[in-house]
């Protein structure tokens, strides 16, 4: 066993000094401070379960339950930004002013609508592709496969966006190609209109369906699929008895994911929504935005919207989705 | 799958690590600015401060600039109203008709002149506007000047002369605007007072007024091809002919025209609203006295007011301007006389009941 402070191997090679922590270490677990204190905790596994979880518990309090939370009782206040002789009162009043105000429905139920439409159309469009990766491809060539399906995603948002106008606008690729082939005289008015939205929205939310599908697919083992068609099952059979039965956490996965991203998603409807698309983000950001004292409007709107998304959610879990997949 | 052993050890090393990761933004975060003693925060607008100016600024002075961006005033109010008496901003950009709302919430410090000794290049019909005086004192330096126009592209649409040509069904889907803001140019153009100036202690008569022209946009909100918050917004829509003619500030309409893009800007015969945009020292300013510096660097020469009327498309206020300017420069940004006399200036006068009538009116035609 070698010493303490060196390492010698059969007497040729030179000797090498020990690290100074091979030293400290040692004598920092034996001293008694140590021993009293983080040694007593960490000596437990109970304990260190505790200390370990107590990381990321804190990260999740302080960077999503707390802004929440913040939200909530902002939305409980009479007025905010507190301001000098203004002292603010609890109220409900800002919650009221929803169901009291018609007008603050339309954009809501418009944000459900567009989020549900886009979910289900984005299933539609990605589960071949999530299948086609998962099971044609052949499992050498999958990674590169996947890899060139992420890479647009690496764009951001904004910029996808962006892309999106300059292919859409009246100047855009698209209408600059059909008039040049001679289909159309006059420019087709794709830009700001629900077409461009929906299209927008399923092309920068895809990757979330995109790879729960992935994942619950490729899990499929083929000697099910081999077995089914031995027994005469067709391809619509065994998609119908197999496939979709097994890859349905991937499908609930998939889909909460685009419903809850897309039903609150800000810049791209505002970049690329018309007059007729303003969705409910929008109208929260405008009691923020706005020049007067809204902020308990807009977070009292903001937990309408969050309890109201997740409540959605839960239930088409609860009825979709197993047992592994369920909210509440 | 290896299975994890906690042992102390990597127990140690696990919670180590992690301290460190999320102590990792408080440890590589910038300096907070009262921590630094050359340094500068301006929220401004995009294009207000150039670029050339700001460099030139920073190694004669020493003075590191920060800029952060908005777009909308009411935008700027909220988030200095929200950090209270610690700003994160030094100076803000305020239009001279929202003086009274920063004021009367104690955001901004009344302007000490003395400490401007260029202030006599400020255009002399800036330096004691009315607008431009709350409780007698100046609250901040006017550097760009404009107006709520009518801009059109030339090759669809022929020299309007009404507000009319925004709600003529053979532009169906090729108009845009801000909502709030044609909002109150849609009142004066059916007759009431968009302003709200006669309106103090009337609200009612407001309310009149203000549901009206909301009913009328969402009336003709088949027009509308988008509404827009932006400068840039407006300028890529006319680029990509999206649109035809919309409501334009008259800075971002005048760079079109600057930069050879076949837009017309004018002022229809109901009139329209014009504004002063101003730098401002906030309250409780962590550094003002470099705020006073950069006000001054501003003042300095009148290239610098060009080159800001260059860039935002919006009218300098600093003496000696126009000389600068090329002949289409100075075009771009130019109206004929009649045209400029129906330019009325946006008052101080009834904010609060203004902007709540207003911001309620814009929810429910966005929403409709």
């Amino acid at each position: 066993m070698a010493s303490n402070s060196t390492l010698v191997r059969g007497g040729a090679m030179p000797a090498v000094a020990a690290p100074a922590y091979s030293t400290r270490l040692p004598a920092l677990f034996n001293s008694g401070l140590y021993q009293s204190t983080l040694g007593a905790l960490v000596s437990n596994k109970t304990t260190r379960m505790v200390l370990l979880a107590a990381v990321p518990i804190v990260w999740i309090v302080m960077m999503h339950i707390g802004p929440i939370y913040q939200m909530l009782k902002i939305s409980l206040l009479s007025n905010y930004p507190i301001q000098h002789g203004r002292a603010p009162t609890f109220t409900f009043a800002n919650y009221a002013i929803f169901f009291s105000e018609p007008l603050y429905f339309m954009p809501l139920i418009r944000s459900f609508v567009y989020a549900t439409s886009a979910t289900a159309v984005t299933l539609l469009v990605v589960y071949p592709v999530a299948y086609y990766v998962a099971k044609i491809v052949q499992p050498d060539r999958r990674s590169k496969a996947l890899l060139l399906l992420l890479v647009p995603f690496w764009a951001g948002e904004l910029i996808g966006t962006f892309s999106i106008i300059m292919l859409l606008a009246n100047r855009g690729a698209l209408n600059v190609f059909l008039r040049d082939i001679g289909m159309i005289d006059r420019p087709i008015p794709l830009l700001y209109t629900p077409f461009s939205l929906g299209f927008g929205l399923v092309y920068l939310i895809s990757l979330y369906m995109l790879l729960p599908l992935y994942s619950a697919i490729d899990k499929i083992p083929k000697h099910l699929l081999d077995a089914a068609a031995d027994l005469g099952a067709g391809p619509f059979t065994r998609f119908r008895r197999i496939v979709l039965p097994l890859s349905r956490d991937g499908i609930v996965s998939g889909c909460s994911l685009v419903f809850l991203t897309s039903i609150g998603v800000f810049a791209t409807p505002m970049l690329l929504g018309g007059p007729t698309t303003v969705l409910f983000p929008e109208t929260i950001s405008g009691f923020f935005h706005g020049a007067s004292d809204k902020w308990p409007v807009g977070a009292a709107f903001a937990m309408i919207m969050l309890v109201s998304a997740l409540t959605t959610a839960a239930i088409f879990m609860r009825i979709v989705g197993g047992k592994s997949t369920r909210l509440m | 799958m290896t299975k994890l052993v906690l042992n102390r050890r990597n127990t140690l090393q696990l919670l180590g690590g992690s301290a460190g990761a999320l102590a990792l933004p408080y440890i590589i975060r910038p300096l907070p600015s009262w921590a630094q003693s050359s340094v500068l925060n301006v929220t401004t607008y995009d294009k207000f401060l150039p670029q050339e100016f700001l460099d030139k600024f920073q190694k004669d002075s020493g003075i590191k600039v920060n800029v952060r961006l908005t777009d909308d005033q009411g935008k700027q109010y909220n988030l200095l109203a929200a950090e209270g008496a610690n700003p994160s901003t030094d100076m803000v950009t305020v239009a001279g008709h929202r003086y009274s709302q920063f004021i009367s919430s104690n955001l901004l410090q009344a302007l000490d002149t003395g400490k401007i000794p260029n202030w006599k290049n400020l255009n002399p019909a800036y330096q004691n506007a009315p607008w431009a005086k709350v409780d007698g004192k100046l609250w901040g330096l006017p550097i760009l000047a404009g107006y709520e126009g009518l801009a059109v592209n030339t090759n669809y649409v022929k020299d309007p002369q009404s507000w009319d040509v925004m709600f003529d069904p053979q532009f169906k889907g090729l108009t845009s605007y801000i909502v709030s803001d044609f909002m109150t140019i849609t009142m004066q153009y059916l007759g009431f007072d968009g302003d709200f100036v006669s309106y103090t202690d009337k609200p009612e008569e407001a309310l009149k007024a203000t549901n009206a022209a909301r009913d009328h946009l969402i009336k003709h909100k088949d027009m509308v091809r988008k509404y827009y918050d932006a400068g840039s917004e407006v300028q890529q829509m006319f680029i990509n002919e999206d649109i035809y003619l919309g409501h334009a500030w008259s800075g971002p309409a005048a760079k079109l025209i600057a930069d050879g893009h076949p837009i017309k800007l004018s002022v229809p015969k109901e009139g329209t609203y014009g504004f002063c945009y101003t730098l401002n020292v906030v309250n409780n300013a962590p550094n003002a006295e470099n705020a006073y510096k950069l006000l001054d660097a501003i003042l300095a020469t009148p290239e610098v007011g060009a080159s800001m009327q260059r860039q935002s498309g919006f009218a300098s206020t600093i003496s000696g301007v126009p000389e600068v300017l090329t002949d289409i420069e100075r075009a771009a940004g130019t109206l004929p006389q009649e045209q400029v006399e129906r330019i009325v200036f946006f008052s101080p006068v009834n904010r609060d009941m203004k902007n709540e009538m207003i911001d309620k009116a814009t929810a429910e035609v966005k929403a409709a």
